[in-house]
């Protein structure tokens, strides 16, 4: 009897990820977006290579040993050269002979007013200007409010703002969870979505092509919904794996390869406080998947009872409004993960894939909330799976017009 | 015969769609291991008969049974069933796909890719076995839908109009494999509006009309039946011959004349008279009653229309009501 539901499944995993949109999108994406990063930065760092080595003549004798750390992060090699009558004609001509990237002039000047200059035969990207020029000005701040003896560090970095929360919980996000818990949110509504549609469309073909009878004759029309998003479900899954991997791939190798090959793109590191743990990923996973089973059975549903791409697009409404009403929640249940509504919404099943998931990405969620989700999930799987089989089974072989409500109701009933 | 000697029988059923009787009180049985022929013009309710012992329509009242029990999944897998609107999924290769069609009623890939490789060849279509099917034309999609149907070698084969869409040649090609099943022992049941092709290949039909059974016989006694004494002669010299006892009139028709016989006359003493007459006999066929003419004969009269046009005048298109069988002299 599952020797069936097993070929389903084969023949839609196969066809799926043989089609050439299916590679395109997973080896393309993942590498699309490398390339946005990398091509780039490839280039740029190819062009200033020549322009690493510079001199730094500080006439003040107290700014070097500030701005030289400041200046090696963005990416020069920097060395002293003591002030000296020719030493301009000298530097100057090193330059002129590709030894020598540039220099810099500073004086008293540069001390009061943060000005500085730069000689140069490549002119420095954007960047670099911004990188020096407010290396060479927090220099001097520094030096100065030194002087009056301010912690200068603290003051230049923004200073601090503790939050000490009187009694009762709250949102303790950091920024990383915040975006995790955003993009992680919106990523799911877009997967649940895309592929509840795949298993809608694959329905309504079969359908429509009539060969839907052919394969009824030999298996329950249950049976056939159940392959059909087992099929699509794995390749689902095949898809966020390969992704996933790319992702993390990226940031473990391709991220330190940029930035040993960029110094100035250290930042980027930062990025990494952004990768979910393996317990988050966990968690985002189940959510698709119990998203993904309950919708994409109820698009089979709706699949079974139409009978062109028109009347479907119009019968799925419902089923994207329930879609849609957590992502308009996600912003607020983000802001007040604990309060009653925000803990309500994100319990309902239809919901839990991405409110829960965006309560849970930020931490804080008690675990059996977690659990609970699960539970209910399980029970919305359940009864998505006897009201839509019932749906599919009645519709999937009715000709003629679409079923109004109360039509759909005898069909649940009497199949 | 007990019901289980029937590999589908159909007792009392009606389906509506609406206020619209599709099929109505219809008995049928097809027995085991026969070629029969189901008949009608469009619209009389063949393909909702045949939906029904498919299990993808059920009857609102009556029974239908398969192999003599409810068709259920087991049962209708034995059945290779080719429906009315072709469908196929047009981006598999058509190797694949019939070994998935295989797959889904029990038969290993292994074993499905050896026979559809055999069925390809049979066919004509190997070079096309990894070819997407929807490069083929309608035709060869029609054939590889075919191969599909039968690759699991079913002890019943239901074609709802299989020779509509294909050419001559391969109409015969798949006449023959009709009858390749035929000759193992396969039942099978076809659907046809094409009255020439079903007087060839069926033993038994089975004509409806307007949703109603117009008669289910076996197909030779049918036209013994159905013989109206009728004798075509061509001859040159004298023609007095041709009036007699036996001979209630005479038709003129283009090379000789028609003599209808009298309910009951013998031919015989007509041929003798003849010969004595000194005519020049240069056939002398009794005429057969095509089923066509039968069709019309039975459906017109039980089943004429609000329009008053016999249901079964379109049937073929062919103006043709007799034809002769030769040989008679």
């Amino acid at each position: 009897m599952w020797g069936n539901v097993w070929a389903v499944i084969r023949r839609e995993y196969l066809q799926r990820v043989r089609s050439k949109w299916f590679i395109a999108a997973t080896v393309g994406g993942p590498l699309f977006m490398a390339g946005l990063i990398i091509v780039p930065a490839y280039f740029a760092v190819q062009s200033e290579e020549s322009a690493r080595d510079i001199a730094i003549v500080d006439g003040t004798g107290v700014l070097y040993e500030r701005l030289a750390p400041s200046l090696e992060e963005g990416g020069w090699d920097v060395r002293e050269e003591r002030w000296r009558a020719d030493v301009v004609t000298e530097l100057r001509a090193l330059a002129n002979e590709g030894e020598l990237g540039g220099f810099v002039m500073l004086d008293e000047l540069t001390l009061e007013t943060g000005e500085a200059i730069f000689y140069t035969s490549d002119r420095p990207s954007t960047l670099r200007q911004v990188t020096m020029r407010s290396g060479i000005a927090r220099s001097a701040l520094e030096y100065q409010l030194e002087q009056q003896g301010v912690d200068a560090e603290s003051m230049l970095s923004g200073g601090e703002l503790w939050i000490e929360m009187l009694g009762g919980e709250g949102s303790d996000m950091e920024d990383p969870q915040f975006a995790v818990a955003y993009i992680g949110s919106f990523f799911l509504y877009m997967v649940i979505l895309l592929y509840a549609v795949a298993v809608m469309r694959a329905t309504l073909e079969e359908k429509t092509n009539r060969i839907v009878e052919v394969i009824i004759s030999s298996m329950k029309p249950w049976h056939l919904m159940l392959g059909k998003i087992i099929g699509v479900g794995a390749v689902s899954m095949t898809q966020m794996t390969i992704w996933l991997t790319a992702g993390i791939l990226m940031f473990a190798t391709g991220l330190p390869m940029l930035i040993a090959a960029r110094p100035e793109l250290a930042n980027l590191s930062e990025l990494r406080e952004f990768l979910p743990g393996l317990g988050l990923l966990a968690l985002f996973v189940g959510y698709f998947v119990f998203g993904f089973f309950m919708y994409s059975g109820l698009y089979a549903a709706v699949g079974a009872m139409c009978n062109s791409d028109e009347e479907a697009q119009q019968a799925q409404f419902p089923l994207i409004m329930l879609l849609v009403v957590p992502i308009v929640m996600v912003a607020n249940v983000i802001e007040n993960p604990m309060t009653p509504l925000a803990t309500g919404l994100s319990l309902f099943p239809l919901f839990s894939p991405i409110l829960m998931w965006a309560r849970v990405s930020g931490g804080g969620v008690p675990a059996w909330q977690i659990g609970l989700s699960f539970v209910l999930m399980t029970f919305g799987v359940l009864a998505i799976a006897w009201l839509a089989g019932r749906i599919y089974k009645v519709g999937i072989l009715m000709a003629g017009k679409r079923p109004t409500l109360p039509e759909l109701w005898r069909w649940v009933r009497e199949a | 015969m007990s019901d289980n000697d029937f590999a589908v029988r159909l007792q009392g059923v009606t389906k509506r769609f609406g206020k619209h009787t599709a099929v109505d009180g219809f008995d049928f049985e097809v027995p085991r291991g026969v070629i029969c022929g189901l008949l009608g013009p469009n619209g009389s309710g063949k393909t909702t008969s045949i939906r029904m012992i498919m299990g993808i329509l059920h009857p609102d009242e009556g029974s239908v049974s398969l192999f003599g029990s409810d068709p259920d999944v087991t049962r209708r897998t034995k059945v290779g069933y080719l429906p009315e609107e072709r469908g196929v999924y047009k981006k598999m290769k058509c190797l694949e796909l019939i070994m998935f069609l295989g797959e889904i009623r029990g038969v290993k890939r292994a074993e499905g890719k050896r026979r559809g490789g055999v069925w390809l060849e049979r066919l004509g279509l190997s070079e096309w076995a990894d070819k997407k099917v929807e490069d083929l034309s309608k035709g060869m999609q029609q054939k590889i839908q075919f191969i599909g149907t039968v690759i699991h070698e079913p002890e019943l084969l239901i074609l709802d109009e299989p020779f509509s869409g294909l050419d001559p040649i391969n109409q015969d090609v798949l006449e023959e494999i009709v009858r390749d099943f035929h000759s193992k022992g396969t039942t099978i049941l076809f659907s046809t509006h094409l009255m020439d092709q079903a007087e060839r290949l069926c033993e038994r039909v089975c004509l409806i009309s307007n949703a109603k059974k117009v008669l289910d016989a076996d197909l030779k006694d049918l036209k013994a039946a159905e013989r109206k004494g009728v004798v075509a002669v061509e001859f040159e010299g004298p023609d007095a011959w041709t009036h007699g006892p036996e001979v209630d009139h005479v038709e003129e028709v283009e090379g000789g004349l028609h003599l209808v016989l009298r309910d009951g006359a013998d031919h015989q003493p007509i041929l003798e008279r003849a010969v004595s007459s000194g005519a020049r006999i240069l056939s002398f066929d009794l005429v057969e009653p095509r089923l066509h003419e039968i069709f019309v004969r039975h459906a017109g009269a039980g089943a004429v229309g609000d329009s008053g046009i016999p249901v079964g005048a379109n049937l073929d298109g062919s103006d043709q009501s007799y034809a002769r069988t030769t040989g008679g002299a």
